[in-house]
């Protein structure tokens, strides 16, 4: 930067006085034009080096320049009205030009973040509306077997995948704000029904206080991280074992915690998509105020926490 | 194999899933389609599968494709050619595609009655032939799905590190850079800084080079956070990072990277 200013300041301060005095000899009409415009773009570019530039710069040339004018080319006045001239333009046009490049630069970059923003907006909808065919065919495999050999249970296992689809589908849901609870049921729902899939494979837990159900929460998030948990958590390990949902406040934040005593984190393993969709979906809804965190428990496996502000959700009319 | 030469014995199978209400579907389903089959055993992974495959010599296997541990296809792999395999998937337009050139069956989850009769009237007629050791099909199943190592190079996807007392993952998109700090390296994040112990030279060959660029022997950059090259006062480029007010020397054996910017 400082380099740059540096070299357009040699252009800006030196040469409006030389080519001043090297118009008069040519004479001729279309040299004279180019000339002339030759001149407006250096102007215009002095204007703008002499805008920005900082007052100490600006000191430092001036003074080089008089060195330069009034001693060796003993053009005193001269080089005095160009220094006055520019600490004039400084003064009077300084602030507002300096403001202006300022402001088109932020509008510029306010312009790309919006779109950027549409667009992160755009695909989590489209992620979000995503319900694995995996799932959704075993438990209706599933569900298949049960009505053969065990009816109600088969009964149950539906009303479960009902409730879990009712609440995972994006069209299902309605405008309002998703609370903790909502989001928590859903979960539960989801683990009732690998619960029976997986048998004695699966554990789980859910520790959320009455009182913060209805906090806001993001949908689908607490989902991702449970669908995480058991995906490449619990399922590939041959023993299965516990997952936990909990919550809570720390430094006035509402903290959720999916932990899971799985196989732990794979630091190649390309199973983060989920993750990285719910950390750009936290960035673009709280602007940095919220986060999440993949901790890695010294006991092993791992617990995913979302932090994010803590707001109570209006009743619902 | 042994069994085809004896006059007509009973056909034997094994059925590998993990989860026990579709094997249990699976088995019942058999029972209605090929009566006389006998199912010898029944595996929750693959493990499992080829244990009882080794073990029971059986003419047929069942195999579930994801499965804890060894999957069917790693399964598939390992007894290629000891029994026909048939493999069982909830849907896996891969395999499909893969299993319609012909080789072996599948069954697709919850298994059809009348699609699971024509599986089982195509192994009656395979019975009489030795087991296909199906390698193309495996090379290019387990290439699709990536099941074994036969994929490119992977790079670190997260790096974990601590932050204060706790232990964390952290993924590669969030990190600025790296920089090497005395006996650690500084992960630096646009929230917090961590640290870990693994060196920069060592950390460079795990890193994905499209993702970081080394631009100094202590400092590694992720492309994507630099935000503009400058030169400092001794003509060296120096790169600012979005979101980190630090500002990271190129040395000199680097300054290549930034040649057209």
């Amino acid at each position: 930067m400082s380099a740059d200013q540096r070299s357009m300041g040699g252009v800006g301060a030196a040469e409006p006085g030389g080519r001043e005095s090297a118009s008069r000899p040519m004479g001729i009409r279309p040299a004279f034009r180019e000339i002339r415009k030759g001149v407006v773009v250096v102007w215009w570019a002095f204007f703008d080096w002499v805008a920005v530039v900082s007052w100490k710069a600006l000191l430092l040339v001036s003074l080089f320049c008089l060195i330069i004018g009034a001693g060796i080319l003993q053009l005193p006045t001269l080089t005095l009205l160009l220094i006055i001239g520019a600490f004039i333009v400084k003064v009077v046009a300084g602030g507002k030009r300096r403001a202006d490049l300022t402001a088109n630069e932020a509008m510029r970059r306010a312009e790309t973040e919006r779109l950027e923003r549409t667009v992160v907006e755009a695909r989590m909808e489209a992620l979000q509306a995503q319900i694995e065919p995996h799932f959704l065919f075993n438990t209706l495999g599933s569900i298949d077997q049960l009505i053969q050999t065990d009816p109600p249970r088969a009964s149950k296992m539906q009303q479960s995948l009902i409730r879990y689809l009712r609440s995972a589908m994006p069209q299902m849901r309605d405008g309002s704000r998703p609370t903790l609870g909502q989001q928590v049921g859903l979960c539960r729902a989801f683990l009732e029904i690998m619960a029976v899939r997986m048998e004695g494979r699966l554990q789980a837990a859910v520790i959320v206080p009455e009182g913060l159900k209805s906090a806001v929460f993001p949908s689908m998030m607490l989902q991702t991280l449970v669908e995480n948990a058991i995906k490449h958590g619990l399922e590939p390990k041959p023993e299965g074992g516990l997952i936990e949902i909990a919550a809570e406040i720390v430094d006035g934040q509402l903290a959720v915690h999916v932990r899971d005593t799985g196989i732990g984190f794979l630091p190649k393993g390309d199973g983060g998509v989920g993750l990285a969709n719910v950390r750009e979906r936290l960035k673009a809804l709280y602007h940095g105020r919220a986060e999440l965190i993949i901790g890695v428990p010294p006991a092993g496996g791992t617990c995913a926490t979302i932090r994010l502000p803590y707001e109570v959700a209006s009743a619902p009319g | 194999m042994t069994a085809s030469m004896h006059p007509a014995p009973a056909p034997t199978a094994v059925v590998a899933d993990d989860e026990r209400l579709m094997r249990d579907q699976i088995v019942a389903r058999l029972k209605e389609a090929w009566p006389e089959l006998l199912i010898v055993g029944e595996a929750s992974n693959g493990r499992e599968a080829i244990d009882l495959v080794r073990s029971l010599d059986p003419d047929i296997v069942f195999l579930d494709i994801s499965m804890p541990g060894t999957d069917g296809i790693e399964a598939a792999t390992a007894l290629a050619g000891q029994a026909h395999v048939v493999f069982v998937t909830a849907h896996d337009e891969y395999a499909i595609r893969a299993f319609e050139q012909g080789a072996v069956d599948y069954v697709l989850k919850p298994a059809d009655p009348a699609r699971l009769a024509l599986t089982c009237q195509r192994l009656r007629e395979r019975l009489t032939q030795a087991p296909d050791p199906m390698h193309d099909l495996l090379a290019q199943l387990s290439q699709r799905l990536g099941a074994t190592g036969l994929e490119p190079r992977e790079y670190l996807r997260w790096v974990q590190a601590s932050v204060g007392a706790t232990l964390r993952m952290i993924p590669t998109s969030e990190i600025l850079f790296f920089r090497a700090e005395d006996k650690y390296t500084r992960v630096q994040t646009q929230r917090f800084e961590a640290l870990i112990r693994k060196p920069i030279k060592e950390l460079i060959d795990e890193l994905d080079p499209k993702e970081f660029w080394q631009i100094h022997r202590s400092t590694v950059v992720r492309v994507d956070a630099v935000e503009q090259v400058s030169r400092n006062l001794r003509g060296n480029q120096v790169v600012h990072v979005k979101g980190s007010d630090e500002k990271l020397e190129v040395s000199r054996s680097f300054n290549h990277l930034f040649k057209q910017m």
